[in-house]
Formats: structure tokens, C-alpha cells, sequence
């Protein structure tokens, strides 16, 4: 049985007189893995800076495990598990990789031991940080950099983790790990939300997904159903 | 010889000021990207609530500086409430605005509580010891001494706790600082209490050797607003390293050029720097 853990209903944001986003629902279950489809300014990103906090909806609800958190602070959002890895990674580029990781456990900085628990997970999910865990996080390639964004999100034991755009500027065999690791992460039991343009690797991954256009949700099923959905095809995976 | 050692300590000793008010300027400057202008101000009032206390209540000078911290840093938590808090969303200028409004509010009431005169503090450091064969005043030594202590707990604190780590984080990225957790609010109050502390500690250390007047800030915080653009802004160790450069060179210009040019060669010094390197000396590297 698997209860529902968040759900937005009807939600606008606007950047000014312009309507980014116009009538969003979106579900997420307990340990699901959602993706959110759509082109470059689709509203992707919008819709995860509404979910954390960074900007306000103009209008509707965002309710995590049935507790409204819409306007709640950002810093308020991730103490309740709401996690966001960020597109353009939104690392500290001056400090180490480790320190970057240190920080991602912010809120739980009380607990030491969890947060090394944590760390010695987020080094074994990608020894790579481990190997240059004293260099500079401005100085590695980007998909290290998407690799410690990840790395640092899970720091804080995220019950909801939203990934925007994870595999934006790698290469394809990183893009492949990539996704490897994301499912690894949901199997391990976090619940995800996948904002992504490469739809037919992100649905091989997810159980379900949503199509964004020019802020608003066109299409939305299971990723069976959007993999052999006509227009979805030809769309976004061009084939 | 003797002359270059006690410039050279002058240097040093004025640099140690210089270095710890332009620490909370620049500091401030990183987190909120707003010039301070209060912060000058904020030197002041910290330098009379030391020298009130030891002289009202014959506090100990050094009791006396830890409660003008305190002081100062509430004085200057306050501020960040009242007037820049709510700013935060408007444009620059308002802000700016608003820290000439503090300053000017604080030199005027430093004027009408304790008069435009100017006042000596004493410290328990009047004497003179000798080095080497050279004499040097004790309190000159003390400051150095004294900087140099609290920028290693600084040091520490930055890097070794979480919560001083938050501020390093939030210079360097502030919607990644928001998207671990870090509360916004609680890191500019904090990074406002540090920037007093240190403008109170500055203020006390440098009292005894200077006076004490209600415009003794202006000069200083231009000198500051110097460093922190010579260091390159919002950098933590380009204001410490262009704070001692600007007190060395103005100690050496002073003495092998004229006295008079003393307060020129600041400014003439941040001229020639930006010439040759006009994003200071330690600009943060863009990713």
C-alpha cells in the first residue's frame, strides 16, 4: 500500500505580468520515480523553484504528506525532506568536494554520525568524489560537478528529492551512470522527481510521467504509455 | 634602522585595524552585496562604549572591549532589521540610502550623548618596551597581537563550523546555500554581529593610540572601502592582505615622502592598483 505523499493542485506562478505556469497538478506517490518532460523554457525548473520555496505560486497548493507548504522558506522545505538538486548545479565552486557534502548535511549538522554514515553512502554511489574529495568543486568536469550536486543533495536524507536536468552538458556514457544511479537511489527508496528533456532514457527509468508546454501539462501516464504515445515519440525522442 | 623598524611597526599596527574593519565590510559586502556604509559609524560608537564603561564604571580595558562587542554586535544586528531587512527586495540604492541614514543617525547621536570633543582613552598599555635596541610602544604591540588572535577564531569558526561555513556558502552561492538548508535570515544577522564585533574590537584596540571623536570613522571606513576594493570585494583574505599593505605603505609614505601625504597615499595607492588590476587583487573567480 502506498500512500500519497505530494501533490500539487492547480498551482500558477508568475514572473511578473507573464504566466509561467497556469493550472499544474502533479501527484507523486511513496517511492515512486516521476519524470517531468518538456523543451527548454517548457516550465520544468519553474515548477521545482515553486516547490522549493525560491519562488512563490501565485496561486493554488503544494501539500507534502498532507501538511500545506506552499510559502513555506526554503531552508523550512529541506528540514521536511524537500530536497532540490538544481540545474546548473548551484555548487560552492571555492570549496572542496567534501565541504560541499558537509554543507548538504546543514540541517542535520547536529548528528555527526549520521552525517558521516551519509557521506561514506555518497562516496560508495560515486567513488569518484572520494578519490578528489580535497579539490576545489569549481575545478572538476562537469559531470563530476552533476555527481557532487547529487552527492550533496542526498546529504540531507531527502524524503522527496527533485532532480532538474541531471544529465544537461554530459557526456553519453555519463549520461548512462547517470541514470543508473538515480534508479539506484529510488530503488533504495527515495521518492523522485526527474525534470528531464532526454525522454527516452528518463522513461526507461520512470514509472510515471507528466509532458510540460509553454507551462501547462499536455499529456501525462504511465512511461508505457508515453513511450508509445505517437506524438511523445516524434516530439521528444525522435524516432 | 631603527626608524624602518618602528615605521614598519606602525604600519603593521594601523594595517591590524584597517584589516579588521574592512573583514566586516567586506564580509558584509559578500552576503548582502550592499556597501556599509554605517560600518564606519558602527567603529565609533564601538570605540565610545568601550571608552564610557572603563571610565564610568572602571571596567578593565579588555571586560570593557568584550562588552563593547556585544554591544556593537547587537547595535549592528539591530540595523540589519530595521533598515535593511526590510530593503532587501528593492534596488541598491535604497539600501545605500538607508546605511547613510544609520550613519548619519549615529554620528549625530554620538555628538548630542557625548559631545563633538575629542577624548583620549587610556589603556593599560602606555608604556614603552624595547626591542633590539628600538623602542616601541607597548600598545602598538598589543594590537597586532591582538588582531592576529581574533582573526585565527574568526579563521576557525568560518572553516571548522557548520554555521560559520553557511556564511562562506552563501557568499558563493546563494541559491545553493537556500537548497541545503541554510537559513537566509539567520546568516546575515550573524554575518552583521560578526562585521560589529570586529568594527567594536578595531575601535578599542586603536582608542588608545588615536582619540576618540564622533567623526573618527569616516576616515577610517573610506580606508576600508580602499582595502576591500583593492583586496577585490567580499574577498576574506585580499582585506586582510590589502589592510596590512595600505598601513605599511601609508607608514613608509608618511615618514620617507611627508606626513602630510599620509591620508593621500591610500587613495593614490588604490589608483595605481586598479591601473595595473582592476578587479583587486583576490577577485572571486567566476565558475
Amino acid at each position: 500500500m502506498s500512500q500519497l505523499k505530494f501533490k500539487i493542485t492547480d498551482m500558477s506562478v508568475n514572473y511578473g505580468p507573464f504566466t509561467a505556469l497556469q493550472g499544474i497538478n502533479i501527484d507523486v506517490k511513496q517511492s515512486e520515480l516521476v519524470v517531468l518532460l518538456g523543451a527548454n523554457g517548457a516550465g520544468k525548473s519553474t515548477i521545482f523553484r515553486a516547490i522549493s520555496g525560491l519562488n512563490k505560486p501565485s496561486k493554488g497548493e503544494i501539500k507534502f504528506s498532507e501538511k500545506k507548504v506552499n510559502g513555506m522558506s526554503p531552508d523550512k522545505l529541506v528540514k521536511l525532506g524537500i530536497v532540490q538538486c538544481a540545474e546548473g548545479r548551484k555548487l560552492f565552486p571555492e570549496m572542496t568536494i567534501s565541504e560541499n557534502l558537509r554543507m548538504g548535511g546543514f540541517v542535520h549538522r547536529k548528528n555527526k554520525k549520521e552525517l558521516k554514515t551519509m557521506m561514506e553512502h555518497v562516496y560508495e554511489l560515486f567513488p569518484i568524489l572520494k578519490d578528489k574529495k580535497d579539490d576545489h568543486a569549481g575545478s572538476m568536469s562537469g559531470g563530476q560537478q552533476q555527481m557532487l550536486a547529487i552527492g550533496r543533495a542526498l546529504m540531507s536524507r531527502p524524503k522527496l528529492l527533485m532532480l532538474d536536468e541531471p544529465s544537461l552538458g554530459l557526456a553519453p556514457l555519463i549520461v548512462k551512470q547517470m541514470f543508473e544511479i538515480i534508479q539506484r537511489i529510488n530503488k533504495e527508496g527515495t521518492t523522485i522527481l526527474l525534470a528531464e528533456q532526454n525522454a527516452s532514457a528518463a522513461l526507461k527509468i520512470a514509472d510515471r510521467g507528466y509532458v510540460i508546454e509553454n507551462g501547462q501539462i499536455v499529456v501525462t501516464g504511465s512511461s508505457d504509455q508515453l513511450l508509445n504515445n505517437e506524438e511523445i515519440r516524434k516530439a521528444y525522442i525522435g524516432a | 634602522m631603527d626608524l624602518f623598524l618602528q615605521q614598519l611597526l606602525n604600519g603593521l599596527s594601523n594595517g591590524s585595524v584597517y584589516s579588521l574593519v574592512a573583514l566586516g565590510l567586506t564580509m558584509v559586502f559578500g552576503i548582502l552585496h550592499v556597501p556599509n556604509f554605517a560600518h564606519g559609524a558602527f567603529y565609533m560608537i564601538g570605540a565610545y562604549v568601550s571608552l564610557t564603561i572603563m571610565s564610568l564604571f572602571g571596567i578593565p580595558y579588555w571586560i570593557a572591549m568584550l562588552i563593547s562587542m556585544f554591544a556593537i554586535a547587537l547595535l549592528a544586528v539591530i540595523s540589519e532589521r530595521l533598515i535593511y531587512h526590510p530593503l532587501r527586495n528593492a534596488a541598491g540604492l535604497h539600501q545605500m540610502m538607508g546605511a547613510i541614514g544609520i550613519l548619519l543617525f549615529l554620528v549625530a547621536f554620538a555628538q548630542v550623548v557625548w559631545g563633538p570633543n575629542y577624548q583620549q582613552m587610556s589603556s593599560p598599555y602606555n608604556g614603552a618596551i624595547s626591542i633590539f635596541g628600538t623602542t616601541f610602544t607597548q600598545q602598538r604591540i598589543i594590537v597586532i597581537i591582538a588582531t592576529v588572535i581574533i582573526m585565527l577564531i574568526l579563521h576557525f569558526f568560518l572553516t571548522k563550523t557548520m554555521i560559520g561555513s553557511a556564511i562562506i556558502a552563501m557568499a558563493q552561492n546563494r541559491e545553493g546555500a537556500y537548497l541545503v538548508g541554510i537559513n537566509a535570515n539567520m546568516v546575515v544577522m550573524l554575518t552583521f554581529a560578526i562585521s560589529g564585533i570586529l568594527a567594536a574590537a578595531a575601535a578599542t584596540l586603536a582608542s588608545p593610540i588615536n582619540l576618540v571623536f564622533p567623526g573618527m570613522g569616516d576616515l577610517v571606513i573610506m580606508k576600508a572601502f580602499v582595502i576591500i576594493i583593492i583586496g577585490g570585494m567580499g574577498s576574506i583574505p585580499g582585506a586582510i592582505i590589502a589592510g596590512y599593505l595600505l598601513g605599511i605603505v601609508e607608514s613608509f609614505g608618511a615618514t620617507y615622502i611627508s606626513g602630510d601625504y599620509k591620508d593621500v597615499i591610500a587613495f593614490a595607492l588604490l589608483v595605481i592598483i586598479l591601473t595595473v588590476k582592476p578587479t583587486g587583487l583576490f577577485t572571486r573567480r567566476a565558475y
